[in-house]
């Protein structure tokens, strides 16, 4: 990939260095206090006493599955959806869209209540179900509206050159879409990503059975009512990041491979 | 995917030899229908969540504690109550300025870090480990890091002094003055990694020979930024500028666990006092109509920069 | 590769769906309230499941173990929610068919409250009465029992309760720079000042959590004029009273004066400064009964450690009698409510299983002495004790008199803490010590916004 920031002679490549080292210590200060935080007290000792806590293998378990599952869900429905609201004709196109984004706006705890009632009614109560569905419900709206900005982006030309050598709608999604939406693709599979995997309250209330429960839960295991051992909540939550941002750079990883091989350019 | 078409020769390129611009060949090729494409999405979403909307209109005409079998019927009475409510307004005006500020600094700083980690900047790897860090880890964990960190006796005071800076140190969290700049700074730190995510997805869609034609012609980085990078993740900002109105106005994770909407409501968001109002105090009814006033201002306010955007659109032609 | 027919011009999506058109519609049809369980299933045998914040995971496990030596056949699921997640995760399920069978509540506007979800529970008289006789209520504490009832029925039976009002005090700081813990307001002053001529901070409140300003102030008006404040919150003084004005102002002249810590407003009770008196940051910090479980020593260990600090060494923690700081004599109020108590879900499948559990808990000999050996409630049965031979505490000399002490003063209390503050009422408090404290309000102002605020609540 061609940078779009170029710096050729040594001083300005200094410059940006340093532009880019300086810019990050806010970002980094915080960190350090939670790493540092994560290992006071017992030390390494916070650590293990983490994964001491027995239920660790069955979390993280239950935390994949959530999350591979909501991805999935996420991942499809947002790509077609994006490239029928940006491509295709529909007709009062924009109130669906809206429609669809009204539903980001509600607050989560307004949402508990009759989300219960919902699961229940669906019969996927205290299921992987009553959180994947929720959890991809309140992703998509949000997935959909930056997808259907980055096909936005596509060239019209493409389409229309594949409809004139007589390609079928999937066919130009499958061939053209796909493959060109791999930036934005893995931006949304790490968002949701994020989103699930960090899903607290709706795990919490949707799935009882404690072989279900996640990740999120482990911190509680360190909190009660008149005690609060700060240094293994943090330690828990080093433990619980780490997986996503391995995503992450992998993720990116793959995207930026895709780029510089010419795969679509 | 070899020799079909190319797309160097699309929209991008301010060239008179590319194809009929996209704008005006829309008419002449008849588009198959989309709807069987958005449909699932949309059942999805509608399907599941607007019963909740639903059942939260119905709830906000009610005077209700959440478990009393018998409801008072209010009407609209929640709805005049709200608008007559001093806190009401004071949570409205501090979205208004936090959605100003943390917008402006989210997408500043997500655009230069994009920009900066697409070019050959040593170690960029892990900065963008770093930027990327604060969007995973739960505001639940980090309130107790950050009310430690600008505590009177935290680690910022401490920097502070040690920086000869020591005037400036201060109990940021406990006076009204310092700490809504603190849940904005907390909110940037938290937020920039998802502009950065998105910005850096959408440079890598801006073709790289306009970019290149440019620098041929003699423009500076600054000059490529500002005039074809910038316009070029147009649609992004747009984005996110939407989702930050949403955002802003749901705020809640921060402010409630660091500051607890305080010190005197100082740093009390419509999302936080929906909390406040709806669980520990239950009036569920009240809360209800404050979440129907959310939903309503998220779309004015979603709708009103996606209709700015479109003009503009349409005035420069892109 | 566009080459290729239009295979797939019309997606099957459409059929999908019109499929999930059709089970969503079905799904809000087949909603509706679950009716209430006749069949109380069998008394001493089943499954069972109890969602709370409290107890923690560990002492949850001693009560179940302890409980399943008496009822092998009752296998007990605890599921511990987080203080923040439990009014949310509770009012559904307490609204559906599904929820739990046990469930926590609590007195007062705190989470989990009786007056709100008391409504979901059985009435637990006729079971306390098979199992303590007619007499029940003489042998549990009183402050349990009214607490926990909603609308003349016992909704829950209280496991233990706690009582505010006492300041603990770190005794080896006291004693490494020659101190006494203060009686009055001079002496804590001059204490204060010592302290911070060390750098070691004095007294601690996490004033930004405002429930815990309500114990101080408390605190402060029991000084001023004992009874009150009791008075205000059932409404037969005002807020307006002399008494309270006085304590406000002499709550702002502990910011004024230093014996507050700086940036108190910025910080929580929980965990900011109980971190800051176990990592031995500050000498003193209002606290209650519930602190008692850090005299014993490995109590201290682990909360020292949780506190941030490397190889901890458990120090000498005592509690004291709120300092005389208005110089009127009245000292030693305590003040307290059942800490949180076992209600029975009226829906639950296993209602008979269920009750045995709670009461066995809140009224067995067995149950109410692994209460007492934790050392965070007061236990509810009058009669149980903490077994001192078991306990290990940090200094037993001086310890074992003051908790001995503490327990059967708190005993005798009556005074309730939060149990009867409504929620709007607590916002309003909140509002009242903070706007004082930030000098936004003077006392007599700050009273009387809370007494308009008071006289409107229902």
């Amino acid at each position: 990939m061609r940078p779009v920031f170029e710096a050729r002679r040594l001083s300005a490549k200094l410059i940006l260095q340093i532009l880019a080292t300086l810019m990050i210590i806010p970002y980094l200060f915080p960190l350090i206090v939670m790493v540092q935080g994560s290992l006071a007290g017992e030390g390494v000792g916070n650590y293990r006493a983490v994964f001491e806590v027995g239920a660790l293998g069955t979390f993280f378990k239950s935390s994949v599955i959530i999350s591979v599952s909501t991805i999935l869900i996420v991942y499809v429905l947002t790509m077609l959806a994006a490239f029928g609201f940006s491509k295709l004709q529909i007709r009062r196109k924009e109130i669906y869209f809206w429609m669809i984004l009204a539903a980001l706006t509600l607050p989560e705890v307004v949402l508990l209540t009759p989300l219960f009632a919902t699961t229940l009614a669906l019969g996927v109560y205290d299921t992987y179900w009553a959180v994947v569905l929720p959890l991809a419900a309140l992703q998509i709206p949000f997935t959909i509206l930056i997808a259907r900005r980055f096909i936005d982006g596509v060239p019209d030309a493409l389409f229309d050159a594949a409809r004139i050598d007589g390609a079928g709608t999937f066919t130009a999604f499958r061939y053209i879409v796909v493959p060109m939406t791999r930036p934005i693709a893995a931006a949304i599979v790490v968002l949701t990503l994020i989103g699930s995997w960090n899903a607290y309250l709706l795990p919490l209330v949707l799935i009882q059975d404690p072989a279900q429960q996640t990740v999120t839960l482990l911190p509680q295991f360190f909190v009660s009512q008149f005690s609060n051992d700060q240094t293994k909540v943090l330690a828990s939550a080093v433990i619980t990041a780490i997986p996503e941002i391995v995503a992450y750079l992998c993720l990116q990883g793959l995207f930026e491979r895709g780029l510089s091989a010419g795969a679509i350019k | 995917m070899t020799s079909t078409t190319s797309p160097k020769t699309g929209a991008r390129r301010p060239s008179s030899t590319a194809p009929p611009s996209p704008g005006r060949s829309r008419g002449r090729v008849a588009r198959p229908s989309g709807l069987p494409w958005i449909l699932p999405a949309f059942i999805l979403v509608v399907g599941l969540l607007y019963f909740c909307i639903g059942e939260t209109g119905y709830l906000s005409t009610l005077d209700w504690d959440g478990t009393s079998p018998t409801p008072t019927s209010v009407g609209l009475g929640n709805y005049e109550q709200i608008l007559q409510d001093p806190i009401f307004w004071q949570a409205i005006w501090h979205t208004v300025i936090f959605f100003i500020v943390t917008f402006t600094a989210q997408t500043a700083l997500g655009f230069v870090f994009a920009a900066l980690l697409h070019s050959k900047v040593k170690l960029s790897a892990v900065y963008k480990v770093i930027v990327f860090t604060p969007v995973v880890i739960a505001p639940a964990t980090m309130a107790p890091v950050f009310r430690q960190m600008f505590a009177a006796d935290g680690q910022l005071n401490w920097t502070l002094d040690h920086l000869g800076l020591g005037f400036l140190s201060q109990p940021w969290l406990a006076q009204s003055s310092t700490a809504m700049p603190v849940i904005m700074f907390i909110t940037v730190w938290n937020f920039t990694g998802l502009t950065f995510v998105l910005y850096y997805a959408a440079m890598g869609q801006i073709d790289p020979e306009t970019l290149e034609a440019a620098r041929t012609d003699g423009a500076s980085n600054i000059r490529t930024l500002v005039s074809i990078v910038w316009p070029g993740v147009r649609g992004t900002t747009v984005a996110l500028g939407m989702l930050s109105v949403i955002g802003a106005l749901k705020t809640f994770d921060v402010p409630y666990l660091v500051t607890i909407g305080g010190p005197n409501y100082a740093t009390e968001f419509l999302g936080t006092y929906i909390y406040r109002i709806s669980i520990p105090s239950a009036h569920v009814g009240y809360g209800a109509a404050l979440s129907i006033m959310l939903l309503i201002l998220a779309l004015v306010g979603a709708i009103a920069i996606a209709v700015r955007a479109n003009r503009k659109d349409s005035e420069t032609g892109v | 590769m566009l080459g290729s027919s239009r295979i797939f011009k019309r997606s099957p999506l459409g059929a999908v769906a019109a499929l999930m058109v059709g089970a969503l519609a079905l799904a809000g049809c087949a909603g509706g309230a679950p009716a209430e369980t006749a069949d109380q299933g069998s008394a001493d045998s089943g499954n069972i499941t109890w969602w709370g914040w409290t107890p923690d995971a560990t002492p949850a496990e001693a009560y179940i173990k302890a409980f399943n030596k008496v009822y092998p056949n009752i296998k007990v699921t605890f599921k511990k929610l987080t203080i923040d997640g439990y009014d949310a995760a509770i009012r559904p399920a307490l609204a559906s068919s599904v929820g739990p069978d046990v469930f926590d509540v609590a007195p007062g506007a705190a989470n989990g409250s009786v007056d709100i979800y008391g409504v979901n529970a059985i009435d637990l008289t006729p079971a306390v009465e098979k199992t303590l006789g007619a007499d029940w209520k003489s042998k549990l504490a009183p402050i349990g029992v009214t607490s926990l009832m909603n609308e003349n029925k016992l909704a829950a039976l209280s496991v233990g309760s706690v009582f505010s009002g006492t300041v603990w005090v770190n005794k080896d700081l006291f004693d490494k720079y020659q101190l006494t813990p203060p009686t009055t307001y001079d002496e804590w002053l001059k204490v204060c000042q010592t302290f911070k001529a060390n750098n070691v901070g004095c007294f601690v409140q996490g004033a930004a959590q405002t429930a815990f300003n309500e114990d101080t102030i408390q605190a402060i008006t029991d000084n001023v004029a004992p009874g009150v404040w009791e008075k205000a919150l059932k409404g037969e003084v005002p807020w307006t009273d002399p008494a309270i004005v006085k304590a406000l102002g002499l709550w702002k002249k502990l910011f004024d004066d230093g014996i507050m810590q700086e940036g108190a407003l910025g910080m929580q009770q929980y965990p900011d400064a109980n971190n800051g008196f176990m990592s031995g940051k500050y000498a003193m910090v209002m606290m209650g009964t519930w602190y008692m479980q850090y005299s014993t020593i490995e109590g201290s260990t682990a909360a020292i450690s949780g506190a941030g600090v490397a190889d901890a060494k458990p120090f000498t923690q005592l509690p004291i009698p709120f300092p005389d700081v208005a110089g009127t004599g009245n000292v030693g109020a305590l003040y307290g409510d059942a800490d949180f108590g076992l209600a029975v879900n009226k829906r639950s499948k296993s209602i008979a299983a269920a009750t045995t559990f709670a009461t066995w808990l809140g009224t067995s000999a067995e149950g109410q002495q692994v209460v007492a050996d934790v050392l965070n409630d007061i236990p509810a049965l009058v009669s149980a004790q903490p077994n001192w031979d078991t306990v290990k505490l940090v200094n037993p000399e001086v310890q074992k008199p003051a908790l001995e002490k503490l327990i059967t003063d708190a005993g005798k209390s009556t005074e309730p803490r939060l149990a009867t503050v409504v929620a709007d009422l607590q916002t309003a408090i909140g509002v009242a010590s903070t706007t004082v404290a930030a000098g936004e309000a003077t006392p007599e102002e700050a009273a009387a916004t809370l007494q308009a605020t008071a006289s409107k609540i229902k």
